[in-house]
């Protein structure tokens, strides 16, 4: 077994108290794939993406990052809870992207992308800042280097997010509906951004109600319902033959929205 | 009424009485604000060996007469050993106060920073302590700035609590006037006057901060 999936994950589970929020997810994500997370709302997604993250730790499963276990080490067969320093250091390929943007106010667009390079990476200031302004001129953002997130658009607010993820040049990218925060108008410019860093062979995992980019740049499309996958396949797969109906339910009640 | 011969006759004295209130009030302030960051964290913690501690020593502090607080300083200070003056006392007595009190606004600016933020650093892999200094500390001082200011007026007004243990502050220096002069209104309303400057600058300065802090939005 030579090759590794960036992002592997199996067998999934995990409980918020009584409920039961994931019930046994298997997920592997291959280098240069993007795969698009869809489903109604409490469905678990981001729970997935987070759990996907150790931003939230889960009970049981395993998630491997380019093959190393994220969030726990396993002693005597039994599994603890891994150091701060191994989780930093297993999730340092990953970059993500919230729904909220949750940016630092406190700080400008080029001081949101340099934080991490400099307080991190330990580089210069000269050297954060180029990388900086390299990474937001790749997301368009190059004029607004010294605003604040106050002065930006929603849409400027999520390339900054994008750009501050990008600067630690990670290797998978996950996005929590990356657009459903914005404005009607402002959604294009994120995912024109988003297709271009797949069309760049980004890795991605992308929580999104956008169906119309998950059937054009996603190569892989998971339908979850209830802390489960139901179904996934190609976007055609899933778009066009759906077999479950739960799945022909949840695309009905989006088209019939979206008309 | 008598206030130029009190004023002309004792002015050196005042000066250095309030140069006293100034000093124990910014020491304990600062020492207090020290103090007081990190009882804010211990408070948020979701640690119960930490948070309880810390909601024990929030509670006592902001629970008691500061009169009483000062008093237990005061002789405490020699049972245990510590052989100190009383304006040592009276410093440690209104900077464990006075963190109490500044815990308790730091909280409540902290708790209104949402978690998203800390998230976004975590997944940057920047560490818990970068993340308070870094990030939570300079956005919620700019929420609690006014706050502050009225915790820092507090903290002056209510150091003239200390000239009971023979702290030679503004309050002292004024029932020292009082007894030599024997004009008690004439000498206490000079002091109230200064304590008033005093506070009027503090609020001037504040407001200044705020208007600064406003424009680097
Ligand atoms: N921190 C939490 N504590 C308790 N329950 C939670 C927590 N986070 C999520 N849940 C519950 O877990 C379930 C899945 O939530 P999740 O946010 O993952 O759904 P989602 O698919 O992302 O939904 P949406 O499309 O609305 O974002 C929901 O029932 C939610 O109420
Ligand atoms: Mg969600």
């Amino acid at each position: 077994m030579e090759h590794k999936p960036v992002v592997l994950v199996e067998g999934l589970h995990k409980r918020f108290g009584a409920a039961h929020v994931l019930r046994g997810i298997d997920l592997a994500v291959e280098s240069s794939r993007v795969v698009c997370v869809i489903g109604p709302s409490g469905s678990g997604k981001s729970t997935l993406l987070r759990c996907m993250a150790f931003l939230d730790r889960y009970d049981e499963g395993r998630v491997f990052i380019e093959g190393r276990l994220l969030g726990y080490r396993e002693v005597d067969g039994r599994r603890v809870p891994d150091s701060d320093r191994n989780i930093d250091s297993v999730r340092s390929v990953i970059g993500m992207v919230f729904q909220h943007y949750n940016l630092w106010p406190h700080k400008t667009a080029l001081g949101n992308v340099t934080e991490a390079l400099r307080v991190v990476k330990r580089l210069s200031r000269r050297e954060a800042e180029a990388i900086g302004m390299e990474t937001l001129a790749k997301v368009g953002m190059e004029e607004k280097a010294n605003a604040y997130p106050a002065r930006l658009s929603g849409g400027q607010q999520q390339r900054n997010a994008i750009a501050r993820a990008l600067a630690m040049r990670p290797h998978v990218m996950y996005f929590d509906e990356p657009t459903s925060a914005l404005d009607p108008e402002l959604v294009g410019e994120v995912l024109e951004v988003m297709q271009e860093l797949a069309g760049e062979g980004m890795t991605m995992v992308v929580v999104t109600h956008e169906m119309g980019f998950a059937a054009h740049v996603a190569d892989e499309v998971v339908f979850m319902d209830e802390g489960e996958v139901i179904e996934r396949g190609s976007p055609d797969d899933v778009f066009k033959r759906p077999r479950s109906e739960r799945l022909r339910e949840f695309l009905d009640t989006w088209r019939a929205r979206t008309i | 009424m008598d206030f130029s011969g009190v004023i002309s006759n004792h002015y050196g004295a005042f000066l250095a009485g309030a140069g006293m209130t100034v000093t124990v009030s910014v020491v304990s302030i600062a020492a207090g604000m020290f103090l007081g960051l990190w009882l804010s964290f211990g408070l948020i913690s979701r640690n119960r060996p930490i948070r309880l501690p810390s909601a024990a020593y929030r509670s006592f502090w902001r629970g008691t007469p500061i009169l009483v607080q000062l008093l237990i300083i005061f002789y405490l200070l020699p049972e245990i050993g510590l052989d100190v003056p009383p304006v040592a006392a009276a410093m440690i007595a209104l900077t464990m106060n006075t963190a109490a009190f500044q815990a308790e606004i730091f909280r409540g600016g902290l708790l209104s920073i949402r978690p998203g933020q800390v998230e976004a650093a975590r997944m940057l892999g920047i560490g818990m302590p970068a993340i308070r200094v870094r990030i939570l500390i300079p956005q919620m001082m700019r929420l609690v700035l006014p706050a502050l200011v009225n915790e820092t007026i507090s903290i002056l007004k209510n150091s003239s609590l200390i000239s009971v243990i023979a702290v030679t502050e503004l309050m002292r220096t004024s029932q020292q006037v009082v007894s030599v002069t024997y004009r008690p209104l004439e000498a206490y309303t000079v002091a109230a006057l200064i304590y008033l400057a005093m506070n009027l600058v503090l609020a001037r300065a504040g407001a200044w901060f705020e208007r600064r802090y406003a424009a680097a939005r």
